[in-house]
């Protein structure tokens, strides 16, 4: 059963990313959620995930700079940004920082079940 | 109409922002929320002062240009984007989630701003964090001075939203 880590600030954008998890079958129990940066870095320290979706403006820590962190203490889940940070740099910035796959805010369901599945098929 | 080095106008809004901006409301409306938004009006008019019960209000900024986007909703409209954003009845919305869901859909909306207008200047615009406002019938009109603005307005199933637009390039 898959376990998934949601990382964002947003207490809406939450619920609607587990309502898009719980209908590709993902189990409620299995999904855990983080309202910002630093939890989410804690919580993905302590805890095995197979995914974890990161937003990236989050008041604290930035998400990039999360997944910086969790790259640089040998942490190899695969992790999907789920932004609105449209912009190809922004791409590439969190590529190289060790994110697997990048989703951009707004997202249709079939956009969001197709990238998790490429972002737990392949690992770091 | 006055220029910037790079051929850009000073005192209006540059018509591309503005299509940019329409485009994001109606695919956030569409895509996160499963409803049709359609554009009735564009209002440049220092005398029209439209009202909103919950207001979302984002700056944004850059090497080039600043300005600062509020979208505005009556109390209804907004539930009912935010219900449907949540998969929920309008009436089962808490002020909390309100609140939330509509600094959510100003930040989708101002994030497909900057990345339009980073991608065509070739540097990095910034977004704030999204700040709400909330109060019956409040005006939506505070605007930093000479600051070229626009109004759009949305329909939705029988409501309507506002968005207003302040933009200026250096």
């Amino acid at each position: 059963m898959m376990k998934v880590l949601i990382v964002d600030d947003s207490a809406v954008m939450r619920k609607v990313i587990i309502r898009e998890l719980l209908k590709i079958g993902v189990e409620q129990a299995n999904i855990q959620e983080a309202p910002d940066g630093l939890v989410g870095l804690e919580v993905a320290s302590k805890n095995a995930f197979d995914l974890i979706l990161m937003d990236w403006n989050m008041p604290g820590m930035l998400g990039i700079d999360v997944v910086r962190q969790l790259r640089g203490a040998g942490i190899t889940t695969p992790i999907m940004m789920v932004t609105t940070e449209g912009e190809k740099t922004n791409v590439v910035t969190a590529i190289q920082a060790g994110a697997n796959n990048y989703l951009v805010k707004p997202f249709t369901p079939e956009d969001f079940a197709a990238k998790v599945a490429q972002s737990t098929a392949v690992k770091v | 109409m006055m220029m910037n080095a790079a051929g850009q106008s000073t005192n209006a809004i540059d018509a591309k922002l503005v299509n940019t901006l329409m485009k994001a409301v109606m695919e956030v409306c569409g895509t996160m929320a499963g409803t049709q938004v359609t554009l009735k009006e564009v209002v440049p008019s220092l005398d029209y002062k439209p009202t909103g019960d919950i207001s979302g209000v984002i700056g944004i900024s850059g090497d080039y240009g600043e300005g600062m986007l509020t979208l505005s909703f009556t109390e209804p409209m907004a539930a009912l984007l935010v219900g449907r954003l949540l998969g929920m009845p309008p009436e089962e919305i808490c002020s909390e989630d309100m609140c939330d869901g509509i600094g959510e859909l100003v930040n989708i909306v101002s994030g497909r701003a900057k990345t339009s207008l980073s991608e065509d200047s070739g540097t990095l615009y910034r977004l704030s964090l999204p700040s709400i406002i909330k109060g019956p019938g409040h005006e939506i009109t505070g605007r930093p001075k000479n600051c070229p603005f626009l109004f759009l307005v949305f329909e939705a199933e029988g409501h309507s939203f506002v968005l207003q637009v302040t933009f200026r390039y250096f």
